[in-house]
């Protein structure tokens, strides 16, 4: 009976010598296609570096012809020493830990806070129907004005900069979590609801995973902003921390250390970034790329 | 030749007739109330399936006929009306019904042997004692290489394999399928109906199938139902008395041909209607 079904996907046994033939010309064609495709590959990849290399001549060539003030844009190579001896200063250690606490700390709680509030919005609608409206209301301020109000609660040290990093990183996560959740495609629902699941079934067997990708996507978003709010909050008013040194640096007119310490924080994003980044194509592996 | 997976092998052996009753509504109807007033999907519906019968429904886009399968798999209150299962009244879903619709609807970051095996980890089941049985559907619906496979690396026509087997690996008492095949192209097409006779004729699991294509409803059913338009009602039942096995061939037949006739005919009274 079996032999009826046409099973278009089991591999032909044998092939006999024309297919053969056509199978070898289309490895070929196959092989060609992908050198081109290298071969365009690697013409980006030089065309990206290119414009990089033309940034960072511009950036030293300005100042050094006088293009531009020397005081206003330091020389690229000026910045590159000044990043040198800065971070042999027998205080940088301290300022660079701090303020990565203050980053990771406000990350992690604000993406805690965010999945938290997030899944009991989503999964409880009459909590979403009570405190939505003020989660939209609480969005639309801009959180920066809060700053000096954190530092009159919470002081000058590094609590006042985690609540500033928390209270803008939370947002993109909550969101995410619960526009993920509530995105179950219907059919899914209805096939769990077939077979008699729990609703903490649909959650964590369906439900949760479906959200991932949404929500890594709010979690990458809230590392950014608690970056931004550990600065802000530093800016604001603090004895230490990165913010703070580039404050003084500003105050110093030693713009060629300001760049330094602004290097060293695009680092510290980028690395987060790429570390998120790494993350996700690990563990949501199903993703659609 | 791969093993075919013995599904419902409690059953009794199909007769002609004096065959058990397994479903059966009576009277049911069902209005949607929207704000902009009400819709009647189905009006005094009144079907009985007999075990291992095939039965498919036909009809015009919006009569009725997923609102028909979701009442009858315990998803949908009816408005009036009842259904039973086995002489009991439904009013959830039962584990002795298996539902299949028009998409796939797998999990992506599940295998194709962990889709199949979710029915289980839900109902509590022993997964492990069920595996082997998984393998065997999933060796009789084509995929074994599959198994480990990602659904995002199979074709439309194969994933919709999986969910067969996600269906069938529990031995229901009622296959319902919604349109399960709408989606593919012909000749995916011909050959999954193949396959989901060859399986189900075999167990002898009762079917309630929906199509928009008539020749695959004559190809496959025992019984035809053809349905009008809004509001659904049952327009005329349709006995197909082709032998069994059926294959491809049985398609040149001329009463394959007449049936299909009949069928467009029950219908097209109500297109112009
Ligand atoms: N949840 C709902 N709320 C309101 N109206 C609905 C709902 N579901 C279906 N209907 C209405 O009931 C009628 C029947 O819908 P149904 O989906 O059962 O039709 P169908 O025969 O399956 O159509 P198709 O062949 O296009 O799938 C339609 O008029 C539809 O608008
Ligand atoms: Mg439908």
């Amino acid at each position: 009976m079996r032999d009826a079904v046409i099973d278009a996907n089991a591999p032909s046994p044998r092939l006999d010598p024309v297919k053969a033939d056509a199978a070898k010309a289309d490895a070929a064609a196959r092989e060609l296609r992908r050198q081109r495709e290298r071969r365009t590959d690697w013409y980006y990849r030089i065309g990206a570096i290119s414009i990089g290399v033309v940034i960072l001549l511009l950036w030293e060539a300005l100042p050094y012809f006088d293009l531009v003030n020397p005081i206003i844009l330091p020389p690229f190579t000026k910045v590159a020493y000044a990043l040198y001896t800065l971070v042999q200063q027998p205080f940088f250690p301290r300022h660079l830990l701090i303020t990565l606490n203050e980053i990771v700390v406000g990350f992690l709680v604000g993406t805690g806070l965010g999945l938290g509030v997030g899944i009991a919005l989503a999964v409880w609608p009459p909590v979403k129907r009570l405190i939505y409206p003020y989660v939209v209301g609480f969005q639309a301020i801009p959180k920066i004005v809060f700053a000096p109000l954190f530092i009159a609660w919470f002081g000058f040290d590094q609590i006042s900069k985690i609540v500033m990093a928390v209270v803008i990183a939370f947002f993109p996560v909550l969101i995410n979590t619960m526009v993920g959740l509530e995105s179950v495609p219907a059919d899914a629902r209805k096939l769990m609801r077939s077979m008699k699941a729990t609703p903490l079934q649909l959650f964590y067997k369906v439900s949760f995973l479906h959200a991932l990708p949404i929500i890594f996507a709010g979690v990458q978003a809230a590392f950014t902003f608690a970056v931004i709010g550990a600065i802000v909050g530093e800016f604001v008013g603090a004895k230490e921390g990165l913010g703070y040194l580039l404050n003084l640096y500003n105050f110093q007119l030693r713009i060629d250390r300001a760049f330094a310490v602004i290097v060293i924080l695009a680092g510290i994003g980028a690395a987060g970034f790429f570390l998120l980044e790494w993350a996700d194509r690990k563990f949501i592996f199903w993703r659609e790329r | 030749m791969s093993q075919v997976p013995n599904i419902g092998s409690e059953a009794p052996a199909t007769g002609a007739s004096g065959r058990r009753r397994v479903i059966e509504t009576h009277g049911l109807s069902k209005i949607f109330t929207l704000s902009e007033g009400s819709v009647t999907a189905l009006r005094d519906v009144n079907i009985a399936i007999d075990e291992g019968e095939f039965v498919s429904f036909v009809g015009p886009s919006g009569c009725g006929k997923s609102t028909l399968l979701n009442i009858i798999s315990g998803l949908l209150p009816a408005t009036t009306g009842t259904v039973l299962l086995d002489g009991e009244d439904i009013t959830e879903p039962s584990h002795k019904m298996g539902f299949m619709f028009q998409t796939p609807v797998l999990l992506p970051w599940r295998t194709v042997e962990k889709n199949v095996l979710l029915p289980a980890e839900v109902q509590g089941l022993n997964v492990e004692a069920l595996r082997p049985k998984a393998l065997d559907v999933i060796e009789a619906v084509g995929l074994k290489d599959f198994r480990h496979a990602y659904p995002k690396q199979l074709s439309g026509g194969m994933q919709q394999r999986v969910a067969l087997a996600r269906v069938l690996t529990y031995e229901p008492e009622v296959l319902l399928m919604d349109e399960p095949f709408g989606a593919l192209d012909e000749f995916t097409r011909e050959a999954m109906n193949l396959e989901l006779m060859r399986i189900t004729q075999s167990a002898g699991i009762t079917c309630i199938f929906v199509t928009h294509n008539i020749t695959e409803a004559v190809f496959l059913s025992d019984k035809v139902v053809v349905m009008t338009p809004r509001p659904g009602e049952v327009s005329g039942v349709l006995d197909i008395d082709l032998p069994r096995p059926r294959e491809i061939g049985t398609m040149k037949d001329p009463a394959f041909a007449d049936l299909i006739f009949e069928v467009r005919s029950l219908l097209g009274r109500h297109v112009h209607a």
